[in-house]
């Protein structure tokens, strides 16, 4: 116990940190946050128009498509907000700095993965969870059941982005590149702005089990629609396990490949 | 001349010394285009045309404004604004040769490199998906589209390295660039052609540079009536003009009140 309050003061302190050297680029906070907020109004925009033409997109309702689209951003910026940190990770390799950070007597995801909570997408969270919580208020066929299982499904959908991110690190430390395979992690999982459904077989299957987007960004809204069987649910927890359990194994191979590139 | 060749030579060589970053970035790039098409292919499933267009129009446009965007929009001016932040840009301004088509020549490097692998990915693509496509027939629209393809990357030039000319009075150079590309993924027509858009919203965005990037070239394409193509060259035209202007006295003021510390 006492040492889950020492580790949550470091984070505190990290975020704090996070927050002063953020307040640096006033500038910067202004134009990401607008720049954000065009492109999720853009999104939204365009999926309206484009739902409400054709009436249903592959079976869903406009309301349906908007949930998805709401649940994906929720789930990303969540990530985002907490590991923004990984972004910055090529430098401590490069540099050696990395060294200084894993002879601290603390956790390195405390630094690496955590150290650096972007307070920007705290910004644009709240609207974003009143929206989701709008759109589900005014749909129907909604229980408490579904509702209890499409918040436990999106922590797991958080639980995943924790997997994807160490293994970023991961291959950073291998590689020495971070930029682009954490590029490649947004792409990836900005298919799920949109059902899995609409993607054609075998895309579905490698984006729903191998690189598991169907599970953090589709399976949630699916079950909150009751279209999710309770062996879906349970495939969702045992994939998300799987995955973290595999990611911890690579950071663990990377450590001991770590041979301070840097100096 | 042979100086600008061999900076295109060696620009070039720089990219295959980072051969896993360009294949990452081109991973990326198809990762997104998969997604705008089987969005597109998922909507026509159950609607033959719509917002008058048939599945074959959408998916040749979806293809060629992917090909034609790797092509007016890869540049390497976005490097300039750190140069600017960090000195570095006093050992271009200082060297015998043109800063302006030192800059062009890494660019069409660039550009050389990123269509024609964007060329090699979209014929795999065809190849494995075979989507139906539609085949222009009418000469002149080849010709009103290269004018245009032309017009766009001149555009582009301009106001990306305007972009990183904001380094001369700031250092918080990526938030412009960041509204930019938000607005270039709905503007310039990458999630759907832009004139499924209201009618008078559709007009108005060519008071702006996005359309003419790749949006007008591809759906020229497609076909477009003689009296609005004339309208458009013009308003393009007008756009060269006003991009070029401006850069122009963006990089006198910029370089006349210049100065940083060395080392």
């Amino acid at each position: 116990m006492s040492n889950s309050i020492r580790n949550l003061k470091i984070f505190l302190l990290f975020s704090k940190y996070s927050i002063k050297s953020l307040l640096q680029e006033r500038l910067g906070i202004v134009l990401f946050t607008l720049g954000k907020i065009i492109r999720f109004a853009m999104f939204f925009f365009f999926i309206y128009i484009l739902v409400a033409k054709t009436s249903t997109l592959k079976g869903y309702t406009t309301n349906q498509v908007i949930i998805f689209y709401l649940s994906f951003n929720l789930v990303d910026t969540l990530s985002q907000l907490l590991f923004r940190e990984v972004y910055r990770f090529r430098e401590l390799v490069v540099t050696g700095e990395l060294d200084g950070v894993l002879i601290k007597p603390y956790h390195p995801f405390l630094r690496v993965l955590v150290g650096g909570v972007d307070f920007l997408d705290a910004i644009l969270l709240g609207p974003y969870i009143a929206l989701t919580v709008y759109f589900i208020s005014i749909s129907t066929g909604i229980t408490l059941t579904s509702l209890f299982t499409y918040i436990l499904l999106l922590m797991n959908a958080l639980a995943i982005t924790v997997g994807f991110h160490i293994a970023v690190l991961a291959l950073g430390i291998v590689t020495t590149n971070v930029d682009h395979s954490i590029m490649i992690y947004r792409d990836v999982t900005s298919l799920g702005r949109f059902p899995i459904e609409i993607y054609r077989e075998p895309l579905r299957w490698i984006f729903t089990f191998l690189l598991p987007v169907g599970i953090m960004m589709s399976f949630p809204s699916q079950s909150l629609f009751g279209l999710l069987s309770i062996q879906g649910i349970i495939s969702a927890f045992v994939v998300s396990t799987g995955f973290i359990t595999c990611s911890l194994f690579f950071w663990r191979y990377a450590l001991r490949k770590y041979q301070s590139w840097g100096g | 001349m042979r100086a600008y060749l061999e900076i295109f030579r060696t620009t070039i060589a720089e990219y295959l010394v980072y051969r896993l970053s360009f294949v990452l970035w081109r991973v990326r790039t198809v990762i997104t285009l998969l997604v705008r098409y089987y969005l597109w292919l998922a909507i026509f499933e159950k609607t033959p045309v719509i917002f008058g267009y048939t599945e074959s129009h959408m998916l040749t446009y979806i293809l060629l404004s992917s090909v034609i965007s790797h092509l007016v929009l890869s540049t390497k001016t976005a490097d300039v604004a750190g140069e600017i932040v960090g000195g570095k840009i006093i050992n271009y301004i200082l060297k015998p040769v043109s800063f302006f088509k030192y800059q062009i020549a890494k660019d069409l490097a660039d550009k050389f490199l990123n269509i024609s692998f964007a060329v090699f990915e979209i014929a795999i693509l065809i190849f494995l998906l075979k989507p139906p496509l539609f085949l222009q027939t009418d000469i002149t629209m080849y010709i009103y589209m290269i004018y245009f393809v032309i017009i766009g990357l001149i555009i582009s030039f301009f106001i990306n390295i305007s972009l990183s000319f904001i380094g001369f009075w700031t250092p918080e150079v990526w938030g412009p660039r960041f509204i930019f590309f938000m607005l270039i993924l709905f503007f310039s027509g990458t999630y759907f052609p832009l004139d499924i858009l209201p009618t008078p919203l559709y007009y108005a965005t060519f008071l702006t540079p996005f359309p003419y990037f790749f949006f007008l070239p591809s759906r020229i394409y497609l076909g477009l009536p003689p009296n609005h193509l004339v309208v458009f060259a013009i308003f393009g035209a007008v756009w060269v003009f006003i991009s070029y202007y401006a850069t122009k006295q963006l990089w006198l003021k910029g370089v006349r009140q210049f100065s940083f510390f060395g080392r």
